[in-house]
């Protein structure tokens, strides 16, 4: 079996800092996975074992965080067999519309591709429509909360996780397929798994080798931090019984 | 205001129909209602309803037909799973991308632009976007609308997805939980270390007269406590007059969801917890001590 799992480079949200004009200073954040990829992952991981004699494709398109080692690693050391970036610069800005387009091209390049798998969202716009319209782009059955996988004779066995309660659906190849982030718990890469990922072939791509452009639909007009409500941060260290004493009689006077 | 010419909402549940239909009727000079049900056809110029025994994904391309023939310049979408799913088909079929999860929504010219959260909640996004626009609203973005019937209102038949056979339903008991209207919350997150710890929290919730929510890992990937109990940039959002928030990092996606409470409290044994900045009044300390005591002086005082 033929599977792709597409994922994003986002920055560590907890390290971003917030300039005075209120926009956002993403330079001293990490890198990171998106959180919800490493679920697509693990799925894509799982089914390639499961069937035997898959390759588990990692695809993504960005611009210069596809050069970052560290990163290439990352997404290498968690079963998958290589990677493939499409690299441009406009694609870190570009919308759900235009990355979803420049995806589909690069999947009918990979070829032969029966399983592509999406998290739920990325980590950082979290808009959950990339890997739908990709594979809407694609004209393949698609679908979203995709809690279970299973292989069968036909295709595959999935469990659709709704508001009310799961679907239980069994679908023809291709498929494109978004995941929820409760249906695994992603691999911990271990020492040997990051010593070989090193190794996995790694191909970069350019928006020209596909014949397609990041056309985005929708315009951006700006990313701003909120106005912050200043909390008053009086901490007590320790649980000594003066301490405890004092946080009961704060308490008491809110509830 | 110039109004758009044509608006159009797509919603399966009648209290999405009445808030969405509220809503596009301040944008648009006509408005079409898509929906399940023949009781949901309300408060739209004109209705098309499915059955309510149709499945949703067999109904999509149908939908998607439909809005292409008439192209109105705005269709709202109700936000929900199924609802991603629609708005993922009619914007590929508009080539265009999707507004969702939005907060608000307005009129620039024939420009649609909206606001919403990005970077886990450190950050508003405001993106605009040309006709036809879709977006995905979630509940209590618009008021709802009174109830009133469609003029005209006709029944759909449903195709059947390619490619999906439908096996069988698995229904779950949804928890109904009104935290929004909680004035005080206590919120467990994974630092409580185990799901017998609750019976600790729900005796500390109880006797200061607070509801229980939780971070989205104790809900997903612990589950200790159900979905509808996660609080955050994407589970519930509240205003609480109090929130005591026992055990939780204090992570920017937790913290959206409370940050307009009157008064945040922490009780974390991480000093280093981002909770301790963005909080009123904590303690650095061990919750199996701190809440039994509290517990005590509560009950004697």
């Amino acid at each position: 079996m033929k599977i792709v799992v597409c994922y994003k480079n986002v920055p560590e949200e907890q390290q971003i800092e917030l300039r005075d004009d209120r926009t956002l200073d993403l330079s001293a954040a990490q890198w990171k996975i998106g959180q919800y990829d490493l679920n697509a992952i693990e799925f894509g991981a799982t089914l390639a074992e499961q069937v035997g004699d898959s390759e588990l494709i990692a695809l993504s398109a960005a611009g210069a965080v596809l050069n970052n080692v560290k990163q290439r690693k990352n997404v290498l050391s968690r079963g998958t067999t290589r990677l493939i970036g499409v690299q441009d610069d406009a694609l870190d800005t570009a919308d759900c519309y235009a990355v979803a387009c420049v995806l589909a091209k690069a999947i009918e390049k990979i070829g032969d591709v029966d399983v592509i798998l999406f998290g739920e969202g990325s980590g950082d716009i979290y808009a959950q429509q990339t890997g739908l319209m990709t594979g809407l782009l694609l004209g393949w059955t698609t679908l979203n909360c995709i809690q279970a996988i299973e292989k069968t004779t036909e295709g595959l066995r999935l469990t659709r996780s709704l508001e009310d309660g799961n679907e239980i659906l069994e679908v023809t190849l291709p498929v494109a397929l978004s995941v929820t982030s409760d249906g695994n718990r992603p691999r911990i890469p271990q020492m040997k798994d990051i010593l070989a990922a090193g190794r996995k072939p790694v191909e970069i791509w350019s928006l020209a080798d596909l014949g397609v452009e990041a056309v985005s639909a929708t315009e951006t007009i700006s990313i701003l931090a909120p106005e912050q409500t200043a909390r008053k941060c009086n901490i007590l260290e320790g649980e000594s019984s003066e301490n405890i004493d004092l946080l009961f009689r704060q308490l008491k006077s809110m509830v | 205001m110039t109004k758009l010419r044509n608006v159009w909402v797509v919603a399966s549940s009648k209290s999405a129909v009445l808030e969405l239909c509220n809503g596009a009727r301040q944008f648009g000079d006509t408005l079409t209602l898509l929906t399940w049900n023949k009781e949901n056809a309300l408060c739209a110029d004109k209705a098309y309803y499915f059955g309510c025994e149709t499945r949703y994904i067999d109904c999509l391309q149908r939908i998607t037909e439909l809005a292409l023939t008439a192209r109105p310049a705005l269709i709202l979408v109700e936000l929900s799973r199924n609802g991603r799913l629609a708005a993922a088909h009619l914007a590929v079929a508009f080539s265009t991308s999707v507004l969702t999860d939005i907060s608000e929504m307005w009129l620039d010219g024939e420009r649609i632009v909206s606001r919403r959260m990005v970077y886990g909640g450190a950050a508003y996004q405001t993106i605009a976007a040309q006709p036809t626009a879709i977006a995905c609203i979630g509940a209590g973005v618009f008021e709802p609308a009174q109830a009133s019937a469609c003029a005209v209102a006709e029944e759909l038949i449903a195709g059947k997805l390619a490619g999906v056979q439908f096996v069988e339903s698995q229904p779950r008991q949804v928890q109904s939980v009104n935290l929004s209207a909680a004035k005080k919350v206590v919120g467990v997150g994974r630092g409580i270390g185990s799901a017998e710890k609750l019976s600790l929290i729900h005796d500390f919730a109880a006797a200061i007269g607070a509801e229980i929510a939780c971070s989205r890992p104790v809900a997903e990937e612990e589950r200790w406590l159900p979905r509808e109990r996660y609080i955050g940039v994407s589970g519930v959002m509240l205003k609480p007059d109090v929130y005591i928030a026992v055990g939780i990092s204090g992570q920017i996606q937790h913290m959206v969801g409370v940050n307009s409470a009157g008064t945040i409290v922490a009780v974390n044994k991480d000093k280093m917890a981002p909770i301790f900045s963005n909080c009123d009044y904590g303690i650095i300390g061990d919750l199996n001590k701190v809440l039994p005591a509290l517990i005590d002086k509560l009950h004697s005082h």
